[in-house]
């Protein structure tokens, strides 16, 4: 049985997919949505850190990949309602607005991702009841030339530029509060990227950036965190954004600076919450669907963390990306090449 | 936006005003300012100011704490990033004059900052905004000294001690009875001389100098 189902049209799903059509197997690419490219399309992520290359330069060609490819069959707009058998061979119903079909497949791989983190539950922060709090993921739509302001940084409130901006690290992540204890492990450079941006098309304004501990452990991510203080004058201030409310009509947050010893009041125009990862609501469906095991925050658990990263609990369904837990662009890449060798090893038998 | 979260009103009665009168407010600094950032890192030895990750390796291995107490390079650098000028000047004026400029805080800095100079650009910038009111000993000291070397061109002990007490007002402590004596135990052991010798044609130098220094 040479078929394999992948779940997820993600940057995760598209690389497993294109990868397992070059070797030869056919693949059917289910994604709920109408487009391919997940979160990156999604969200209109516009550039990448940390070499702020443009996001579409790595999201396109991956897309192209798997769309001018054969042996791919993608059904867009589709869910996976029920799934039988076991390895070798699983019988999947793939639902969509036309009707139901069956298909048999050797292997599942589960690449449903994650989504942001509604901060509206983080309700100090004020994300919903005013209206300059936004989110990094709407920050990135605006920067992007194809976005809703035409790559404007703009106040949802009355469309100016904001020139004070304050940033707010380790939203929805390392709080036990809304039960993700966890690192969202993208949030600081993400946010170090944005404040780059931002203070290149705006050089006069001013970024803040409030944080516990800046996390940059990825490929020149400490580089470009120096970067971001050095040349572009991000001032970086440890300690967690406790709150934000309205003082004469304009947003004020409350910190403390834990350096100094010193509780602060901050007048700003705009303030973006550095929201982290969630397990997708795919996520969760899957596990639902598939009867696989999740961990504690809703993340697929994978069968062996260290000796078999890439088998969920159920032998013959594989799971890549960021549904196992928080993951940047390029880790999902090597994922999903990761499980393409896997399943591609498994079925040649 | 509608919402003004400085008032609340609950039926007719308003919360927030009467719980902040006799809570007292725990904020303490108000608003962030890269005002002074701007100033500092313009000035000579400044611009590395801006590299800091304020890690502690300059004040954890600084020579003057043993004898300093509170004398604390990474907090200055803070201090002026934040734009904290109140506690800049009211705790710390006296302190950033200290710094030996031993550079043990500058070779191991990791992220490359020039922290000595750092320090001393911070120092400077205080003494422009003219902080310091009345002359400290060793500012006194200091310009003392300067304006002996630009006069004669070299220092005369006896000159400089008188000329030093005469600038901080204290002539008087110089004719007690101990300086005296301690000053004679100097004279006869060929320590000091009454009389430094002259350089010749200083004067034209001394011109010179002096020009350039207007």
């Amino acid at each position: 049985m040479k078929t394999v189902l992948v779940i997820g049209g993600g940057v995760t799903g598209l690389k497993t997919a294109s990868e397992l059509a070059e070797m030869g197997y056919n693949v059917s690419l289910v994604e709920k949505e109408d487009y391919l490219g997940g979160q990156v399309v999604r969200h209109k992520y516009y550039k990448l850190a940390p070499d702020l290359r443009l996001a579409g330069d790595v999201i396109d060609p991956v897309i192209k990949a798997v769309e001018s490819n054969s042996n791919i069959k993608v059904h867009k707009h589709s869910h996976v309602v029920s799934v039988s058998g076991s390895a070798p061979e699983f019988k999947a119903k793939i639902k969509n607005s036309k009707g139901e079909t069956e298909e048999t497949f050797g292997a599942i791989v589960v690449a449903t991702g994650f989504d942001h983190f509604d901060p509206t539950v983080k309700q100090e922060y004020g994300y919903g009841r005013f209206k300059d709090v936004v989110t990094n993921s709407e920050v990135e739509e605006m920067l992007n030339p194809n976005g809703p302001t035409k790559g404007e940084l703009k106040r949802p409130s009355d469309g100016k530029v904001p020139k004070k901006i304050a940033i707010f690290q380790c939203v929805g992540s390392r709080d036990r509060q809304v039960g993700n204890p966890y690192c969202c492990r993208v949030g600081c450079v993400v946010s170090t990227k944005q404040a780059i941006e931002i203070k290149e098309k705006y050089p006069d304004s001013e970024v803040y950036v409030y944080y516990m501990d800046m996390r940059m452990f990825g490929r020149g991510w400490e580089e470009l965190y120096g970067k971001a203080m050095e040349e572009y004058e991000v001032i970086f201030t440890r300690g967690r954004g406790a709150e934000v409310t309205l003082k004469n009509q304009q947003l004020s947050l409350r910190a403390e600076e834990t350096i100094m010893d010193r509780p602060i009041q901050h007048s700003v125009d705009m303030i973006i919450l550095a929201a982290g990862m969630a397990a997708g609501d795919g996520t969760i469906e899957a596990a639902k669907v598939l009867g696989i095991k999740q961990n504690d925050y809703g993340f697929l658990a994978p069968k062996d963390d260290f000796l078999s990263p890439n088998e969920s609990s159920k032998s013959g369904i594989y799971i890549a990306g960021a549904d196992k837990g928080p993951m940047d662009i390029e880790n999902c890449i090597v994922e999903g090449a990761a499980v393409a060798a896997k399943v591609a090893g498994k079925l040649k038998n | 936006m509608a919402e003004n979260t400085d008032k609340m009103v609950i039926d007719g009665v308003e919360l927030t005003g009467i719980w902040k009168e006799f809570l007292p407010s725990r904020i303490l600094y108000e608003d962030v300012t890269t005002e002074f950032l701007d100033e500092v890192k313009k000035l000579p030895g400044g611009s590395t100011i801006l590299k800091c990750y304020q890690c502690g390796t300059c004040t954890g291995g600084c020579t003057l704490p043993d004898f300093v107490d509170k004398f604390n390079p990474r907090r200055f650098i803070d201090l002026v990033r934040r734009g904290h000028y109140d506690i800049l000047v009211n705790e710390n004026k006296d302190l950033v004059w200290k710094c030996v400029s031993c550079q043990r805080c500058t070779h191991r800095c990791p992220k490359g900052v020039n922290t000595q100079e750092v320090v001393r650009a911070i120092a400077k910038f205080l003494e422009d905004r003219k902080v310091f009111g009345k002359l400290t000993n060793d500012e006194a000291f200091d310009e003392v000294f300067m304006e002996e070397v630009i006069e004669d061109g070299r220092i005369d002990e006896v000159k400089i001690v008188k000329d030093f007490y005469s600038k901080t007002g204290r002539l008087k402590d110089m004719m007690s009875a101990d300086q005296l004596s301690l000053g004679f135990k100097m004279l006869t052991s060929g320590r000091i001389k009454l009389f430094g010798g002259k350089i010749k044609d200083w004067k034209k130098v001394s011109q010179r100098l002096k020009e350039e220094l207007q």
